[in-house]
């Protein structure tokens, strides 16, 4: 709004020119002015009045001359603009269009322009500076005349003053330009379009608030395109094609800034930006912005013939993985990364009706703690004496988009406006552009994402020690498989590598049909055991002593966990008394919380929480009774879990059992507590033992935050309403997580609070105030930034299937917990009609659409994602698909997946190595190669004289085609290559082949360490063990459910429907 | 029953989730002894009109959902205020009515005396 502001005020005044005709000051006046006008967008805008000062510098100099031409110009600059509006008419009702053109274009010129300005402060010479020198440069020759006018116009305040001191003479240019000044025509326009445009601005660099000024005017015509723009203005009324003549510094700019108005639909397409600008003359650009007005797919079908007429080759598939969005990014590059924050549409809709036509989930899903590459650390900011600085109304964190004003004394919240006093030590004086000097060594100031320490008033008790408690059946079952065992190892290897070292604390219970206790004491040399058998009534024997100091009783607990498997080893109880041994956890662990971690083997058969036998009877599935499968049968285990949370115990469930264990019952004490299921159905310790070791050892010693609670704010008019992830809720919009890390993520669901949203942009922050390992108290802030738009269409444009499938996913999820499994699946489809239908008809009035299904860019895999959701695990089929266990645990595990894991689940990768292994002398490069093509999900992709890898982020399947040459299989599988694969297990062999296909795997693995693959080998046409990886095959029609091809015609035929 | 309300910023969960669960079962049993106290009494017109909140009551209590949950309290929060408006209005009406025929009631033994 800036932008539209000031160049209001300027506008009227202009047609009289005595604003402009007077001396140079005064030109600056109306602008300064203006700026206090937008009082909508305040905090943003503040910046700008501060700038002016620094603005009029360069005007000062060039000054003279330029004054005395402006009135010339005047009457110029409404004239070019008229042009636009009056080409593309048809457009005007969505006029979004040249706002999100103009956008693309600030985006990437703002750099370069905004140095312009700067030029006399020398501020960041970082960006455009280069660029811009030139074009002026190549414009004085040749445009001068032209120049002038346009540039004139709009960037009167900023952008003019480099030009304006070169070119003043040319000035007299003006006399060409009629002065038809036919400003009241495109003025609407023009400020239609603003509104969406302006938010970027405000946002777009907050940080340099200075450079504001000179942008806003530079948006209708910045300095540079007006050259160009002149010509192609000139010949746009005849025919949109603008005049290619154009300085080459300049084409990249007119890229962005040509094709809004060449382009009459709204769809300047964003994310294509950075090619446009690459494209080098404007009417290559013009096409180029036609053409990817949206995608489209013909689908020329023959209502009921066979062949759909779709080439199934030509549908589009995410084989580049997850593609994140970018331009969210470019446009505030103070954001915290996407890694940290996914909006479904980095577009925020204004108004109800808006989002009531966007169909798809509005909201954001977040991972707080998200890994991060080396190097990119969060950094942690202590201000030890100051304390934290928030806003006193709605206590947000201080972050990058704050003002600060009264020359520093003050800071304006992003968030809800309200202005606050800077602390005394926190105090630093402004720039001349408005901006703190000390700016680049505070980075709660200059980055998207920070890590504050936390004082003691963020404490209700002191930091609590990063505690572990295991809870082990040691059932016969549980000796059997050999779980025991492999627990026991594993944690006594990770002893050293537990976090918070000095501090951490341990403890154990075994249970059977009674419970037992573990006096671990660093003074005894031998772990003392403790039974208690009476299950009703469950006491703790020795409070004191079952939690130890790790780093005291180390050898104790040692030669704890090394007798452990031979202690149980000739159990013979069967019964498992789960429910009191819970209860008895809870008392231990009640002192200080922490993480509990549950290893259950078998159904719990006593005291309370005994689960029964559920799911065997036939005749319930596809009754309304059906759900309730789904969900925990005895209420208990609720308020377990709402009590674990209570004490800050996060639940981590490991599940083993090949029979029945009712995981929708355990598993709910790890959805509440904000922890996460781990299931290996049928575990046997030789073919699961190395992925328990592994998701077991990253479970105990990846970073983790204790007692943790997280809150997301947004800005003024806009709410959070819905949350949903793996966590339970402690008041309306406070997420308490009592152990977090970083393979969680989090969804929630935004609504309107307002029925219009008078801002131009929106914040979000999201802060997670946990203890970290090491006993410091700490305040995770990630803050981002998003437009508020008018138009559909941009926000379509600005979606981000990643963030919108992640929703759907858990939507899904939670509608399977209350209705019919077939019932999820419709909802998901009807959703994707819906958002495609609305689509449609925004484009249906300008285009001839015919039999083509169109989409936005940004939502291509939409449709394909949908059809895996609705194949995955947790949705496919009916009952006799998948287990119920198996459903419900990859349900708890999809609730909590971030992102970019969720997506290479939900279309997992195929890659064909057999030719990577054959090759002699296999480089680093070639196996990058081959992780990279990725093949389509279908049979069609399979030649049985290949092998192939599946990878969906959990388990690999090697798949051997029945052609494949003996030699790999031979090598790869040793002497029993013949034999049934279901009895081989994958192995290194002494081979170089099977040498390079483990590293291969190994370099899959450590790319992503959070699960480990566990290896299926599959022989082609070898049922039904094929079954596995046939099921997973996406694209395909698999047994009554429909191919990709089937399910694009059917959403297709859908969307026409009501079209 | 207006905790539903309290609880929006100034409980947590935990208590008013407890608070609300004690009083559920003596509302139902109540509600209960009500109806059947109108059906012993032969007010079968009342006894029928208390019938419909009485098998809900039942009902809610066979699938096991008339307490509330902690867990998704918040989730529910909508469903639960509005199921309990619903309550009230009823039981209201009720109140009325009975309120009502205890006047014809004693109007009626006037015009006897």
């Amino acid at each position: 709004m800036g932008t539209e502001n000031p160049g209001r005020p300027a506008y009227p005044g202009r047609p009289a020119t005595t604003p402009f005709g007077a001396p140079p000051p005064p030109n600056v006046r109306p602008f300064s002015s203006t700026p206090p006008i937008p009082g909508s967008g305040p905090s943003t805008f503040r910046p700008t009045t501060a700038p002016p000062s620094q603005a009029n510098t360069p005007f000062a100099s060039s000054g003279p001359m330029a004054e005395t031409e402006a009135p010339g110009f005047q009457p110029r600059p409404p004239s070019t603009f008229s042009n636009p509006s009056a080409a593309p008419p048809p457009a005007l009702p969505s006029y979004g269009s040249p706002a999100p053109g103009a956008r693309n274009f600030q985006r990437f010129s703002t750099p370069q322009f905004t140095q312009a300005p700067q030029g006399p402060p020398a501020r960041p010479p970082t960006m455009g500076q280069a660029p811009f020198g030139t074009p002026p440069a190549a414009l004085v020759p040749g445009a001068p005349p032209a120049f002038r006018p346009t540039a004139n116009v709009p960037a009167v305040p900023m952008g003019l003053p480099p030009q304006r001191a070169t070119y003043a003479p040319p000035g007299g240019s003006v006399p060409q330009l009629p002065s038809e000044s036919v400003p009241s025509v495109p003025r609407p326009n023009f400020q239609q379009s603003y509104p969406a445009a302006d938010p970027s601005v405000p946002t777009g660099r907050p940080t340099v608030p200075p450079l504001f000024p000179g942008y806003p005017n530079q948006r209708p015509h910045a300095p540079p395109p007006a050259t160009l723009s002149q010509s192609p203005f000139a010949a746009r009324p005849a025919g949109d094609v603008p005049a290619p003549v154009v300085a080459s510094p300049f084409q990249t700019h007119q890229g962005g800034y040509v094709q809004p108005h060449t382009v009459p639909a709204p769809f300047g397409m964003p994310p294509r930006d950075p090619m446009q600008h690459s494209a080098s003359g404007p009417p290559s650009n013009a096409m180029y912005g036609l053409m990817e007005d949206f995608n489209s797919l013909s689908i020329g079908s023959v209502p009921g013939s066979l062949d759909p007429g779709v080439d199934s080759k030509a549908l589009p598939r995410p084989l580049d993985g997850d593609v994140e969005p970018t331009s969210f990014r470019e446009m505030f590059p103070l954001n915290c990364h996407s890694r940290y924050l996914r909006l479904t549409t980095s577009a925020i809709p204004n108004s109800q009706s808006l989002i009531s036509r966007w169909h798809l989930p509005l909201g954001a899903v977040v991972c707080p703690l998200a890994e991060v590459p080396e190097g990119e650390e969060v950094s942690i900011v202590n201000f030890a004496s100051s304390g934290i600085i928030r806003c006193r109304r709605c206590r947000t964190y201080i972050n990058p988009y704050v003002t600060f004003t009264d020359a520093g004394r003050k800071w304006r919240c992003n968030i809800c406006s309200l202005l606050n006093d800077v602390p005394g030590d926190y105090y630093a004086p402004l720039d001349a552009m408005g901006k703190r000097v000390d700016f680049d060594q505070r980075p709660e100031l200059a980055k998207g994402s920070v890590e504050f320490v936390a004082p003691t008033e963020y404490m209700v008790r002191p930091p609590m020690p990063p505690l572990y408690f295991f809870l082990i059946d040691v059932s016969v079952s549980a000796v059997r498989s050999g779980m025991i065992e492999v627990v026991a190892q594993t944690i006594r290897s990770c002893l050293d590598d537990l976090p918070g070292f000095p501090r951490t604390q341990i403890g154990f219970i075994t249970y059977d049909s009674t419970i037992h206790f573990y006096n671990m004491k660093s003074s005894l040399t031998q772990p003392q055991m403790m039974v208690v058998s009476d299950l009703d009534d469950i006491f703790v024997p020795l409070p004191d002593d079952l939690l130890v100091n790790l780093s005291e009783s180390k050898t104790v607990v040692e030669t704890f966990l090394d007798s452990l498997p031979s202690m149980f080893q000739d159990n013979v109880n069967v019964e498992s008394a789960f429910g009191p041994a819970l209860k008895a956890a809870l008392m231990v662990m009640s002192q200080l919380g922490g993480k509990l971690l549950i290893f259950q083997n078998t159904l719990p058969s006593l005291g309370v929480g005994r689960l029964k036998l559920r799911g065997d009877d036939v005749r319930v599935y596809g009754t309304d009774k059906e759900p309730a499968l789904r969900t925990p049968e005895d209420p208990f285990y609720k308020q377990m879990a709402a009590d674990l949370t209570k004490y800050q115990i996060g639940a981590n469930v490991y599940a083993f059992s090949d029979r029945y264990t009712d995981i929708a019952s355990i598993g709910t004490l790890a959805k509440y507590t904000g922890g996460q299921i781990y299931y290996y159905p049928a575990f046997q310790s030789a073919s699961h033992k190395e992925k328990l070791r592994h998701e077991l050892a990253r479970d105990l010693t990846r970073e983790t935050a204790w007692e943790a609670v997280m809150r997301i704010r947004c800005g003024k008019g806009i709410r959070f309403t819905s949350y949903h992830g793996n966590f339970m809720l402690r008041s309306t919009d406070l997420l308490a997580l009592p152990s977090v890390d970083c393979d969680k993520a989090y969804a929630m669901q935004l609504s309107l609070e307002e029925t219009l949203l008078t801002t131009q942009t929106v914040y979000f922050q999201v802060a997670l105030l946990y203890t970290a390992s090491c006993g410091e108290r700490r305040i995770r802030v990630h803050t981002a930034a998003a437009p508020v738009v008018t138009d559909l269409g941009e926000m379509y444009r600005q979606a981000d299937t990643g963030a919108v499938i992640s929703l759907f996913t858990r939507l899904a999820i939670e509608k399977t917990l209350s209705h019919k499994l077939e019932d999820a699946r419709t909802a998901v489809q009807q959703r994707i009609v819906k958002a495609l239908r609305e689509y449609r008809n925004l484009h249906s009035v300008q285009h001839r659409l015919g039999g083509r299904m169109i989409y936005p860019e940004s939502l291509k895999y939409l449709p394909l994602y949908g059809l895996a959701l609705c194949k995955s695990t947790a949705l496919r089929g009916s009952y006799a698909d998948a287990s119920l266990d198996e459903r419900s645990a990859a349900g708890f595990t999809m609730m909590a997946l971030p992102v970019k894991k969720l997506l290479k689940l939900l279309y997992p990768n195929l890659l064909r190595i057999d030719e990577y292994l054959l090759k002699p002398s296999a480089s680093a490069q070639d196996a990058e190669s081959t992780m990279k093509a990725r093949l389509p999900l279908t049979m069609d992709s399979l030649d049985s004289r290949g092998l192939y890898l599946f990878d969906d982020g959990f388990r690999f399947i090697l798949w051997f085609g029945r052609m494949l040459s003996p030699e790999i299989s031979q090598n790869l599988l040793g002497h029993d290559f013949a034999a049934d694969l279901s009895r081989v297990a994958f192995s290194e062999r002494d081979s170089e082949m099977s040498r390079k296909l483990c590293a291969l795997l190994q370099k899959i693995r450590e790319s992503d360490p959070s699960y480990y693959h566990l290896c299926h080998l599959v022989r082609q046409g070898e049922q039904p063990r094929e079954a596995i990886l046939i099921m997973s095959l996406v694209d395909d029609q698999i047994g009554g459910t429909s191919g990709y091809v089937d399910w694009i015609m059917q959403i297709h035929r859908q969307v026409q429907q009501n079209a | 029953m207006c905790l539903a309300d309290l609880e929006f910023d100034y409980i947590n969960p935990y208590d008013s989730s407890s608070r609300i669960n004690r009083v559920i079962m003596p509302e139902f049993l109540v509600q209960g002894v009500l109806c059947f106290f109108y059906l012993v009494t032969g007010h079968w017109a009342m006894a029928l009109l208390s019938v419909p909140y009485l098998y809900y009551n039942v009902d809610l209590y066979m699938r096991r959902q008339h307490l509330v949950d902690v867990t998704e309290i918040y989730n529910m929060l909508k469903w639960e205020k509005k199921q309990r408006l619903f309550k009230l209005a009823y039981l209201i009406l009720l109140l009325f009515l009975t309120i009502f025929w205890m006047i014809m009631a004693a109007l009626d033994e006037h015009d006897h005396e």
